[in-house]
């Protein structure tokens, strides 16, 4: 319930924000609503947790491959190494695609990206946007046996990859505190 | 648990300012302008200041950052919890949880604490000289010294990587890296074995301002003795 007031009030501030931005005869123009969003629209979005969601050029089937015995370590190779898992260049899915499958029309079109030397503009599905000044580290998370699935959800049942879990702090502090791993805001926020 | 600590020899500074520019370019913190420092909004995160010691028949100059109190009167005042004394005695800012206030920055009495009148902004030249470690501050938070934690973090993962405990040289901060006098020495107070431990309970270390009883963890160390 205080949930749903506090919500509503935002709505109104929000509102009332938008109205006074439109108001004529105020000149002023805020480069920035908070200091975590650019705009008033942009806090709304946060608050109500609405994303867009990512439109992949090639509807990549993440089930297909693990149905095929494939690992996730396969193509985000630096998951183990580093902060950044990595999404696979072309010439990964071409190590396979050179020989498998070459005439369905999704592996023409790898290869014509493939052929002409560029990279599948593949879109980011998961990530912290830069006002929450979030640092991420794939590499002890992994060393810490936790699941992909775990923040990822189940990609053996999805398709092109969604956004399945939310990252929002309580998910990340919930887990931490499960773990007995560091719960401190600098662990995370620098 | 590690305590963290910094002791400065006041005999060995020069007062080059290497540790100024360092700390500048390590932490990503946009320049000054002549007409921004005038009005006492000059970003940065340690500067010289003239200091009147005892016995002193001169001012000296001394390299002034977050003292990262144990007792800081910074945290008692901040209404979200924004800036707090971490578990291993470093005095965080987190940027998402600051509201600009501005208590804080005139909470501390050493007036290390600053906030961002502006957004940042670079030289384009400089577009891919900037640290990818540390996140760029938006306008309206405040920002402090953090004794580069961000290297504390960066030297931990290598240390677990490597399947050993963290070593002293592992981490320290720009100032203390890059000071060419070698004033500064680094470490752990909570290890008696080390340097930092030793000089900074020695017969010439003394703390700034230490009469507030904000306990800092930043220790000088007397000239002339």
């Amino acid at each position: 319930m205080i949930r749903a007031v506090s919500r509503a009030s935002v709505v109104v501030c929000t509102l009332l924000a938008a109205a006074c931005g439109t108001n004529p005869t105020q000149q002023v123009s805020p480069a920035v609503y908070s200091p975590a969003h650019r705009t008033a629209a942009d806090a709304a979005r946060e608050f109500f947790n609405i994303r867009s969601k990512a439109e992949q050029p090639i509807p990549f089937p993440h089930k297909t491959h693990i149905a095929k015995k494939a690992v996730c370590t396969d193509c985000h190779e630096s998951v183990e190494k580093g902060p950044i898992a990595g999404i696979p260049s072309v010439k990964t899915c071409m190590i396979c695609h050179s020989q498998i499958a070459t005439d369905k029309p999704l592996i023409k079109e790898v290869t014509a990206y493939a052929d002409k030397g560029v990279e599948i503009p593949w879109q980011r599905v998961y990530g912290f946007t830069h006002e929450s000044h979030v640092r991420f580290n794939h590499a002890p998370h992994i060393r810490a046996k936790v699941d992909c699935a775990a923040c990822h959800g189940d990609l053996a049942q999805q398709t092109v990859a969604e956004r399945s879990v939310d990252h929002t702090m309580g998910f990340c502090v919930n887990c931490h505190t499960a773990k007995k791993a560091p719960n401190d805001c600098l662990t995370c926020h620098y | 648990m590690s305590r963290w600590g910094l002791v400065i020899d006041l005999d060995r500074c020069t007062g080059c300012q290497a540790c100024v520019v360092a700390c500048k370019h390590e932490n990503n913190l946009p320049f000054s302008t002549p007409e921004t420092a005038d009005v006492g909004r000059l970003m940065t995160w340690i500067q010289l200041v003239a200091a009147d010691l005892p016995g002193r028949p001169m001012p000296s100059s001394l390299p002034l950052m977050c003292q990262q109190c144990d007792r800081p009167p910074c945290t008692d005042v901040c209404p979200t919890s924004a800036t707090y004394l971490n578990p291993e005695g470093i005095v965080a800012q987190i940027y998402p949880r600051c509201i600009g206030c501005r208590y804080c920055t005139n909470a501390c009495p050493y007036a290390v604490k600053i906030f961002n009148w502006t957004e940042p902004e670079w030289p384009e030249s400089m577009a891919g000289m900037r640290n990818p470690d540390v996140s760029a501050r938006p306008k309206g938070v405040v920002e402090k010294c953090t004794f580069c934690h961000h290297r504390l973090i960066a030297a931990r993962e290598r240390a677990r990587v490597a399947g050993r405990e963290l070593a002293p040289e592992d981490y320290v901060p720009a100032c203390v890296q890059i000071c060419p006098a070698e004033a500064m020495t680094f470490g752990d107070l909570s290890d008696p074995h080390s340097d930092v431990a030793a000089l900074a309970s020695g017969p010439r270390a003394f703390r700034w301002m230490e009469e507030l009883g904000t306990q800092p963890k930043v220790v000088y160390l007397r000239e002339g003795e």
